[in-house]
């Protein structure tokens, strides 16, 4: 009996948070997929604010460098990821997923918003990669009429947790933590003394 | 002890979280894909090379690659490719059996033997732009592809049946942008081979430029003293969410002899619905030096449900000799043939 209710438990936990991760997203007032989150940070100017995040943006992509936005404050930048289809031994890369970052800054607060989620599917090349379809982009919200639902959920949690990870580093930057990786303590034992 | 176990079960569902979410800073897992494919083909000459005659059983009316077999229920192949990449260093082997996977699409060893190998390469990413390659690769010349997947039509053209399979080689490739890159590469001396005959004499080069969003173009040659030369222009357009445009147009030049041919195909495709698509492909193809030369149409339907894709295809041959057979075996100028494929990519 505590195993079948263990095992339940088990199973509640790990559908919640697969499902945790695509319910970070939420539906902005032209129902498309978003991001969105406001944060405090008391003590910081809007200014000051605004060149850390500039500071996220420049380092989160190099290769594509930000731009200032219209309003006062904000600032734009953009990039991809894959996504991955099919499950253990036939999981491979099923398209990717053009994003939009917005931040925008004021005193002791700031806002950020991914959002304008466009996906490409991938198809396998004559060479046996997978490479995207030149020409197909379909927005988020019409992936699951196109491809399914099983796929488009699959594709909205990993997309959910891209974003959970992304606010994580913008967090970080805002926070001005120190990005270098922990070095975790190498454990020594003694073998002198037994 | 109930408190551990509920504990453990927390943690553990913790961790599969926590990986989840780091999941876009690994390495991408190793890939399997591939692909099943079986067909029924009708010839309407009735033409069925009888066991025991002088033509080769399964030998086609209509001579492209693949679904050669008349009145038959026949398989093309099963094919599995596997790829891993760590960092910057990946290797792809794609292994294909049944007739269309080994002696339709691979030349055999000295021994008669055939490995059943389409592609084992390595590739190490110098940088994000520059590419190095080595190994036994699918050939990029040409706008049909060995797998069934990669095409929308299931018969092949005469441009294809008549150019490389597979080169053997090393290349470099250097991407300038997203849009511009150039591929240079040196190969043995003999297409589709395993092994050189003599060298690695063949040079081969591949200019790759996206006008557009959705436009994609090739320019490719390759040269050598044994296999003669081939330039191919490939390009393709997706001009809307509904229509596609794809065009390859080629010339080639035995090294000695002045033979060769030179041909052009289109490929207009219409997608009806998310399930349901229609292409043509019009082909004008001709041998030199006095060569015959054919024009084929094939209409060919792509009926998805899922990873299936069911190809219903009629096609119909014209050539400028008596190149074709009736049902009696006496020659004629056309051909015509309908076709029935079922592709299951994975």
């Amino acid at each position: 009996m505590m195993k079948k209710i263990i095992f339940g438990l088990f199973c509640l936990l790990y559908v919640q948070m697969a499902s945790a991760q695509k319910d970070s997203l939420a539906f902005d007032e032209g129902d498309n997929y978003i991001y969105y989150r406001v944060a405090d940070k008391p003590g910081l100017s809007a200014d000051t604010l605004y060149k850390r995040a500039w500071d996220f943006a420049g380092t989160f992509n190099p290769s594509v460098k930000p731009a200032k936005g219209q309003a006062e404050n904000t600032l734009n930048t953009s990039g991809k990821m894959i996504v991955y289809n099919g499950s253990s031994l036939v999981r491979k890369e099923g398209g990717q997923i053009s994003y939009i970052i917005n931040i925008q800054t004021k005193d002791q607060r700031y806002r950020y918003r991914i959002s304008n989620f466009i996906f490409t599917p991938y198809q396998r090349d004559r060479f046996g990669n997978m490479v995207p379809i030149p020409g197909i982009e379909v927005p988020l919200e019409r992936i699951a009429a196109k491809y399914g639902k099983k796929d488009a959920d699959s594709y909205l949690d990993q997309i959910g947790s891209f974003c959970i990870n992304t606010a994580a580093k913008l967090k970080q930057f805002i926070d001005k933590q120190p990005l270098a990786n922990k070095t975790e303590p190498v454990k020594k034992i003694s073998t002198q003394n037994w | 002890m109930k408190k551990r176990l509920l504990l453990l079960s927390f943690f553990i569902a913790s961790a599969f979280a926590a990986s989840a979410q780091d999941s876009t800073k690994t390495d991408p897992p190793l890939t399997i894909s591939g692909s099943v494919d079986t067909y029924f083909k009708y010839d309407f000459s009735g033409f069925k090379a009888p066991a025991g005659g002088p033509i080769a059983p399964g030998s086609s009316n209509i001579q492209t690659s693949f679904g050669n077999e008349q009145n038959s229920v026949s398989i093309g192949m099963i094919d599995l490719a596997l790829k891993k990449k760590v960092g910057k260093a990946a290797f792809v082997g794609e292994l294909s059996f049944g007739p269309r996977g080994s002696y339709q699409s691979i030349v055999p060893g000295s021994a008669g033997e055939t490995f059943n190998i389409q592609n084992l390469y390595v590739s190490y990413d110098v940088t994000d732009k520059f590419n190095l390659t080595g190994g036994f690769m699918a050939t990029f010349i040409g706008y049909e592809v060995i797998s069934p997947v990669g095409n929308f039509n299931y018969s092949t053209s005469y441009l294809f049946t008549n150019g490389p399979f597979q080169n053997a080689g090393f290349k470099a490739t250097y991407a300038f942008t997203d849009r511009v890159s150039l591929m240079a590469g040196v190969f043995n001396d003999s297409w589709n081979s395993y092994i050189s005959n003599v060298d690695v004499s063949n040079f081969g080069a591949q200019l790759f430029i996206s006008p557009v969003k959705g436009w994609t173009a090739y320019l490719n040659v390759i040269t050598g003293p044994v296999s003669g030369t081939e330039f191919d222009f490939t390009t393709a357009y997706q001009i809307t969410d509904m229509f596609k445009l794809g065009l390859n147009a080629a010339d080639y030049s035995t090294a000695h002899g002045g033979n060769g041919f030179s041909g052009v195909a289109v490929y207009p495709q219409v997608a009806a619905s998310k399930s349901v698509s229609f292409g043509l492909r019009g082909e004008y193809f001709k041998l030199k030096n006095g060569g015959p030369d054919v024009k084929a149409f094939t209409l060919t339907s792509n009926i998805k449900a899922g990873p299936l894709t069911i190809i219903p295809e009629f096609r119909i041959d014209g050539a400028s000799t008596e190149q074709f057979v009736k049902g009696n075996l006496t020659p004629t100028k056309t051909a015509s043939q309908f076709l029935i494929a079922a592709v299951y990519a994975f």
